[in-house]
């Protein structure tokens, strides 16, 4: 509801802007994984260190139109989170601003539906960095495909309390774990979910 | 980019560059069960690389038990040759839910147009691809496979021929002015060979002078070999005749010589230094140490990629050698010149590349007298197995007076054996149909086996039991033509060489072929016209694909054979198993001519 309320007041200041194609309604048929790599868990004081994306189109995963930004090594990067996603300080030497990555993030996305495994922590992220420097939400359709899961493991097995661990979905739905704890690799391996969804990998059986 | 294994061939065939043109340029897709990836007719848009999942070829126009053509498991290539042709001509389906990457078009095409060698790979034919993995395995050794296939011709020197009226002096001069080490003297039409340990042996140790004529000590049994054939048959030669040069023979005329150091200077293998230590053993102790050293032999041809039927040629005229140097050091010479030592079995076919057991036999000449003959027989079984040759289980071997006998008694056994026909003695017969004489007067054994082809050969009862054997075991595929995967692998023995190789054997039987090696009576039987030559020659390479494959699981467990001849297929690597179910295919196309010859669809 806020969400919406905000989406339309931001569609009302921009429609005019460079960004407002952005808020057009999207009518093709591709769709993008996105996955993030972050210093910590807390959104409110998480940074973005890497940033991946990848389009979905007719069934496949286009991992040839790809984007993988790395971003500066910000201050908060810590032994922690190095632990988790494997890119140390050194690894971030020459990457995007946060400006710079977000533009091109967004000439990427554009207007079409996103998708992620729990996106709402990777949306909060990204628009807690995008409100202050471009002056909008990111506008796009979201779909979570843990939701989709847990939606159609309902819809067959009603008494089973879904395990909504990212490895047990991915090896219960048979997809491979591609480079875990990669933006990239998440990406794809949650975007490869979701075909198996749509597929009717839960249905099915 | 993704991460996709490309550590298989063809990607290995492109650099880094290459490689990472493919992680960047590939996408990933899914297909259900049962869905049509590519259909038949359909223009070959993507490079298909399954990541996981399997993926069955079919042909649509064929009835559905017949339809599979191929079978496609992860780490599997398929679409390329759509792509090629511009359309596809069979269907692809999926037959489990299937993770491919998918290569495009024209990324592919690209890749085709800047490594060469990479686009050969996809035109390659089925032979072509088992050459090129063969290749592969000779690490960095190119040359060493160029040596496998370089012919005589290409290695052999200008031949350096006198007349018979040159002196020992002349000789000399003439030999040192061109460097070489042997001269052929001519006498009108004969040639004859005088090398540099001659003319020594003739002026230090006779005392000939120098004037006298180099022809008087010429030999004139020359070991011949023509241009055209493989130089490594060349080494073969040298090495069963004891001698360090091959006279090169066109139309009766030499017009080469070829020296085994010119042959090492291409070869620098060990093969020589084994066969050498062998001639120069005096002792059994010095015999021994260097049949120890023969798997190590075989270990380093596998890894130079040598073809399997060349090495096998070498291995049994190796193990030739040791065995007769053995039976000389234990047996008389009175004894020796009236007797035969055989080897049987695979070691008689010239097909043992490791020791694996000794089968062998003695025939004797007629009324020859030996008394402690029975004793001796123990002792060089003793001495065999302290030469590598574990014992027979079978217990075929001389120390059994059962396999010991004179012509007339080996006569009256084959006689025995062809009239019972029960599967002992098939099996013996069998058994002595390989025979080959390493030890002793040979003419012993071509009148027992003269015998053997005179009592059989027209038997058709006879042979169709012979040849029933052949069938005993079924072959490892399955109803629609792919691999069974057992978990504990297929008997490549049992469901491939043994079809194989008494087949053949039934066949080189029936049509008096006295080869004793497959691969011999293979080319014996295609020149007869008993076997067309295509076909003979798919059933040689069947053959060698098994052995090799089974040789290899021997070196790897290191002689405990007890598996060896279990092949797991999952194990092997796509290419691989794609010539195992062609070579199974012959094998099952084989054992129907063979039942359609001998009656056998009933029995």
């Amino acid at each position: 509801m806020l969400r919406a309320l905000r989406r339309a007041s931001d569609r009302r200041r921009h429609a005019e802007g460079e960004y407002g194609w952005l808020f057009h309604p999207y009518t093709g048929n591709e769709m993008v994984a996105i996955d993030c790599e972050t210093t910590g868990l807390d959104t409110r004081t998480a940074e973005l260190v890497s940033i991946a994306a990848v389009k979905v189109r007719d069934g496949r995963v286009l991992t040839s139109e790809s984007l993988d930004l790395r971003l500066q090594r910000p201050a908060s990067l810590s032994g922690d989170s190095i632990r988790i996603h494997g890119l140390r300080g050194i690894d971030l030497a020459g990457g995007d601003c946060v400006e710079a990555a977000l533009d091109k993030l967004l000439d990427f996305i554009g207007n079409r539906p996103l998708m992620g495994w729990c996106l709402d922590f990777d949306m909060a992220i990204i628009n807690r960095h995008l409100r202050p420097r471009f002056g909008f939400d990111l506008p796009n359709a979201l779909i979570e495909v843990s939701q989709r899961y847990v939606r159609d493991l309902r819809r067959v097995h009603p008494e089973i309390e879904p395990n909504l661990r990212f490895e047990a979905v991915a090896k219960a739905l048979d997809v491979p774990v591609i480079g875990r704890h990669t933006a990239l690799g998440d990406a794809v391996t949650a975007a490869l979910m979701y075909l198996r969804l749509e597929k009717g990998a839960m249905r099915g059986d | 980019m993704v991460d996709v294994d490309l550590s298989q061939p063809p990607f290995t065939l492109l650099d880094d560059a290459g490689r990472n043109r493919v992680r960047g340029g590939v996408d990933l897709a899914y297909f259900d069960s049962q869905e049509v990836i590519l259909d038949a007719g359909q223009s070959g848009e993507f490079v298909f690389m399954i990541h996981k999942g399997e993926v069955a070829e079919l042909d649509p126009t064929m009835p559905a038990a017949a339809s599979r053509i191929g079978h496609y498991t992860a780490g599997d290539l398929f679409g390329a040759i759509s792509i090629l042709n511009g359309k596809s001509r069979y269907r692809f389906q999926a037959e489990q839910e299937s993770l491919c990457y998918l290569l495009p078009k024209a990324l592919f095409q690209r890749l085709c147009d800047d490594y060469p060698a990479f686009a050969e790979f996809f035109r390659q034919s089925l032979t072509h691809k088992a050459r090129l993995l063969t290749e592969r395995r000779a690490e960095g050794g190119v040359t060493m496979a160029g040596f496998m296939l370089a012919r005589i011709g290409e290695c052999m020197r200008e031949p350096l021929v006198v007349d018979q009226a040159t002196s020992i002096f002349d000789a000399v001069s003439t030999l040192n002015a061109s460097h070489a080490d042997s001269l052929l003297v001519c006498d009108g039409e004969r040639f004859g060979m005088v090398t540099k340990t001659d003319l020594l042996n003739a002026l230090v140790i006779e005392g000939l002078t120098q004037e006298r004529p180099a022809i008087e000590v010429a030999h004139f049994e020359l070991v011949t070999a023509s241009a055209e054939q493989y130089l490594f048959e060349a080494l073969v030669r040298m090495t069963r005749h004891e001698v360090a040069r091959v006279v090169v023979v066109e139309d009766g005329k030499p017009v080469g010589v070829v020296e085994l150091t010119d042959v090492l200077s291409f070869f620098s293998s060990r093969s020589y230094v084994v066969s050498l230590q062998v001639e120069q053993a005096d002792s059994l102790d010095e015999l021994a140490r260097a049949s120890a050293r023969t798997p190590e032999l075989v270990r380093a041809l596998m890894a130079q990629g040598v073809k399997l039927r060349f090495a096998m040629g070498l291995l049994a005229a190796l193990n030739g050698r040791i065995m007769a140097k053995a039976w000389g050091f234990a047996i008389d010479e009175a004894h020796r010149d009236a007797s035969c030592l055989v080897v049987m079995g695979s070691e008689g076919r010239g097909e043992q590349i490791l020791k694996t057991d000794q089968d062998n036999a003695l025939i004797l000449a007629d009324g020859h007298d030996w008394p402690e003959r029975e004793a001796q027989m123990r002792e060089v079984t003793e001495i065999l197995i302290r030469l590598g040759y574990p014992p027979c289980p079978g217990n075929i071997m001389v120390s059994n007076p059962e396999w010991v006998g004179s012509v007339s008694e080996w006569r009256e056994r084959i006689a025995r054996w062809a009239a019972r026909r029960d599967g002992d003695s098939l099996m013996k017969l069998a058994i002595m149909l390989d025979a080959h004489a390493v030890a002793g007067q040979t003419a012993l054994l071509d009148q027992v086996r003269d015998e053997l082809f005179e009592r059989c050969r027209r038997d058709e009862i006879l042979l169709s039991y012979f040849a029933r054997t052949a069938l005993r075991f079924s072959t490892p595929l399955t109803l629609f033509g792919s691999l069974k995967k057992p978990q504990h692998g297929i008997d490549i023995k049992k469901g491939g060489i043994f079809p194989i190789v008494h087949g053949v054997r039934t066949l080189a039987l029936e049509r008096g072929v006295r080869a004793t090696s497959t691969l011999d009576r293979l080319d014996a039987l295609a020149e007869d016209g008993r076997l067309e030559a295509s076909f003979a020659e798919d059933l040689g390479e069947a053959l060698a694909l098994f052995t090799e494959l089974r040789l290899r699981q021997q070196l790897e467990r290191d002689g405990e054979g007890e598996d060896a001849n279990r092949v797991v297929v999952q194990q092997l690597s796509s290419l691989e198993r794609d010539l195992l179910r062609e070579a199974l295919h012959m094998v099952k196309d084989f054992k129907q001519r063979l039942s359609q010859r001998f009656h056998l669809e009933y029995s």
